[in-house]
């Protein structure tokens, strides 16, 4: 009969972990340059980004400006032709037209003694 | 001690430097820099409310007669603007606005920005700028357009350089007219462009200006200030003034000054005399409508129930009062002796509205307190002559001796002032009173404006304030009615008053005051006429007030206003299709 020595599983194994080598792992960190180098990557991101709806707004803000000279160029040509046509149908053109020159003068009614 | 330690030193140093004048900077001087920095990057803009413009009435639509524009300046700069260019620019599109010698302007040495041209035109100003010359530049000006010309200036006023109505309707009604500015208040960029960042933006609009419609009518306007002038070429008179109002309501439907000015080159009026507006002051001399005031003196006594129209008295063609000789212009046998009221009136004598200012004091042979307060009664209180009548317009309120006033001859005071003389009224005045005694005996409170245009229609303006007041007996207004009418019964027996219309009034003439008294040549005169049109046997629909004369003196008498009066009143007869009556 052959005789076997009972080995606990546990001890298998430890003695396997007894047998490796051992890796000490550190908590990873970068360097400060990297740090730098982010940051300002960062910076520089939320910067344009800054700019770029500011420049949006702006941009805008042209637009409104262009908007408002158009409206104001129009209003003043708006306003020549309502002159224009006030000066057309004024009495004096009235009087100064063909139909005008056709017809016959005022005449003061008469005069009598007082 | 080593270089770097010397170097290290030198830079604290610096540094040092530095952070003391920044702390000088940001903390001592904060406000300051702070300021400096806002006024850089701030827009500080006024934003010009747009003037209301003035409608007249056509017919029954309301028409522009008052508007606004842009004009333009242009300016170059020698230096840079090619002259050739600009001169064929201007030249071909705005040569009346030329306002400089461009020759003399391109040869004179170390000249810069020049204003070369003004009020160009919008689309002149367009197209010379579409040449896209170096060295030009555009200045935008507003400014008030009278596109009727000289057309009613007296009564329409001006807006001068810093934009304030003077004179008229632009000055009386400025406040209306004018609106509040707005203001804008914002972050700018280089190009002085209007930012929308920023914390402490402010935009507050502009109010613009009402837009008020006049009562007048533009026609009846038109035709009164033609006639007016044609009186004015054919009479010895350089001014002339006239009224038209409803009589129902007052509302003016004419008020002409005449001679007119050009209200858009009000610079170039010579004399500032023409900017007023006399149907409402009288700046320089007091006026006197005379015997038209005898039909007030007259509604006064024929109201109070002492005096009928077939009153008698004896005319002796003058009285004497308080020593003074008062005598009656026409000194005709015909009305010598025991003669009638109704005669009185029609021969316009003195001595008879002397009579009634008696009857009033209850004493036929004097003049008493009570004559004199009753009539300073009518006069002042009743018929308001003496005080502003509210119009809305500038007017001035004149005056009227009260009647128991500490002065010696204030009898003979009164007994001017039954035939208008000794008091100083407006005709706006007198036209009010005028139309209370013969619409039926109700002062109403004159008016020129019918309202404001809102979203393109009329809103009528608010007449809580003004007066309704019936001051006469409706049975006096019919009596003086018939007096007036047969003061006209010459006019109507040649013509002149046609058929089927009732036609009233009275003219006066008046001595002009020189140097503080009475001319007592009668050679200068101011002639007045008022008067009424009604269809025969109708309530009077239009008054009508006439006033002529010539600041340096000239005969002009109550008749020369009448001729101009006759003229009107059958203007107004087919103008407003009064209907004929009693035909």
């Amino acid at each position: 009969m052959r005789n076997q020595t009972y080995v606990s599983r546990r001890e298998t194994t430890a003695s396997f972990v007894r047998n490796r080598n051992t890796v000490r792992v550190s908590k990873r960190s970068l360097g400060s340059i990297s740090q730098i180098v982010i940051v300002s990557m960062l910076t520089l991101v939320f910067g344009l980004i800054y700019v770029a709806e500011g420049t949006k707004a702006t941009s805008f803000d042209y637009e409104i400006s262009a908007v408002e000279s158009e409206i104001s160029d129009l209003s003043a040509r708006r306003d020549e032709l309502a002159v224009e046509k006030a000066r057309l149908t004024s009495v004096a053109a009235a009087k100064n037209s063909t139909v005008a020159a056709a017809m016959e003068d005022a005449t003061v009614t008469g005069y009598v003694a007082d | 001690m080593s270089r770097t330690k010397i170097l290290k030193t030198i830079t604290l140093v610096a540094f040092a430097i530095i952070a003391v004048r920044l702390f000088f900077i940001q903390i001592i001087e904060h406000d300051k820099w702070v300021a400096k920095a806002s006024d850089q990057h701030t827009l500080l803009e006024t934003i010009v409310a747009k003037r209301g413009e003035i409608y007249m009435m056509n017919g029954s639509e309301p028409v522009q007669v008052v508007l606004n524009e842009t004009v333009f300046s242009v300016i170059i700069d020698p230096a840079v603007t090619d002259k050739d260019r600009i001169i064929t620019a201007l030249n071909e599109h705005a040569k009346d606005q030329i306002t400089a010698d461009l020759d003399k302007v391109f040869s004179t040495e170390g000249l810069r920005y020049y204003i070369v041209a003004k009020n160009v035109s919008h689309s002149a100003a367009t197209k010379i700028a579409d040449q896209d010359i170096p060295g030009v530049w555009f200045q935008t000006n507003n400014q008030r357009a009278y596109p009727e010309g000289e057309f009613a200036s007296g009564l329409l006023g001006f807006v001068n350089a810093d934009g304030l109505g003077q004179y008229g309707v632009e000055g009386s009604l400025n406040k209306l007219l004018s609106g509040t500015n707005g203001l804008l208040k914002t972050t700018s960029d280089i190009n002085n462009v209007a930012l929308s960042i920023g914390d402490d933006n402010v935009k507050i609009p502009a109010e613009d200006g009402k837009d008020v419609v006049l009562s007048i009518d533009r026609g009846l306007e038109e035709k009164v200030e033609e006639l007016a002038k044609a009186t004015i070429a054919n009479t010895a008179a350089t001014n002339a003034s006239v009224l038209v109002l409803k009589a129902d309501t007052n509302e003016v439907l004419a008020m002409a000054n005449l001679p007119n000015y050009n209200p858009g080159d009000y610079g170039n009026v010579k004399d500032e005399s023409a900017y007023i507006n006399y149907t409402t002051q009288n700046p320089y001399d007091p006026y006197e409508p005379a015997s038209v005031c005898k039909s007030f003196a007259f509604s006064a006594a024929i109201n109070e129930g002492v005096m009928t129209p077939e009153t008698t008295y004896f005319n002796d063609h003058y009285d004497i009062v308080d020593e003074r000789k008062i005598e009656n212009a026409w000194k005709g046998s015909n009305v010598y002796g025991q003669i009638n009221m109704k005669d009185a009136l029609n021969w316009s004598l003195n001595t008879g509205s002397m009579q009634a200012l008696r009857l009033l004091g209850g004493d036929a042979e004097n003049i008493n307190r009570e004559g004199r307060e009753k009539l300073y009664d009518y006069y002042y209180n009743r018929f308001r002559l003496g005080q502003k009548t509210g119009i809305e317009l500038i007017e001035d309120a004149g005056s009227l001796i009260e009647p128991n006033a500490n002065m010696y001859g204030l009898n003979a005071a009164y007994a001017n002032m039954t035939f208008g003389q000794n008091l100083n009224v407006t005709m706006i005045q007198t036209i009010t009173a005028f139309s209370a005694v013969v619409n039926g005996g109700f002062y109403r409170t004159p008016t020129i404006l019918k309202g404001t245009i809102e979203d393109g229609k009329i809103v009528e303006s608010n007449q809580e304030d003004r007066v309704e007041e019936q001051v006469l007996s409706s049975e006096t207004s019919a009596t003086m009615r018939d007096l007036l009418i047969n003061n006209r019964s010459s006019k109507r027996s040649q013509g002149i008053d046609r058929k089927g219309y009732s036609v009233g009034g009275k003219s006066g003439t008046a001595q002009m005051i020189i140097g503080g008294a009475y001319d007592t040549t009668m050679e200068k005169t101011v002639g007045s006429y008022a008067g009424f049109v009604a269809s025969e046997g109708g309530m009077p629909e239009y008054v009508i007030m006439v006033k002529l004369w010539n600041p340096k003196g000239a005969k002009l008498e109550g008749k020369d206003a009448g001729y101009l009066f006759d003229s009107i009143s059958n203007f107004v007869i087919d103008y407003f299709k009064i209907k004929p009556g009693g035909v």
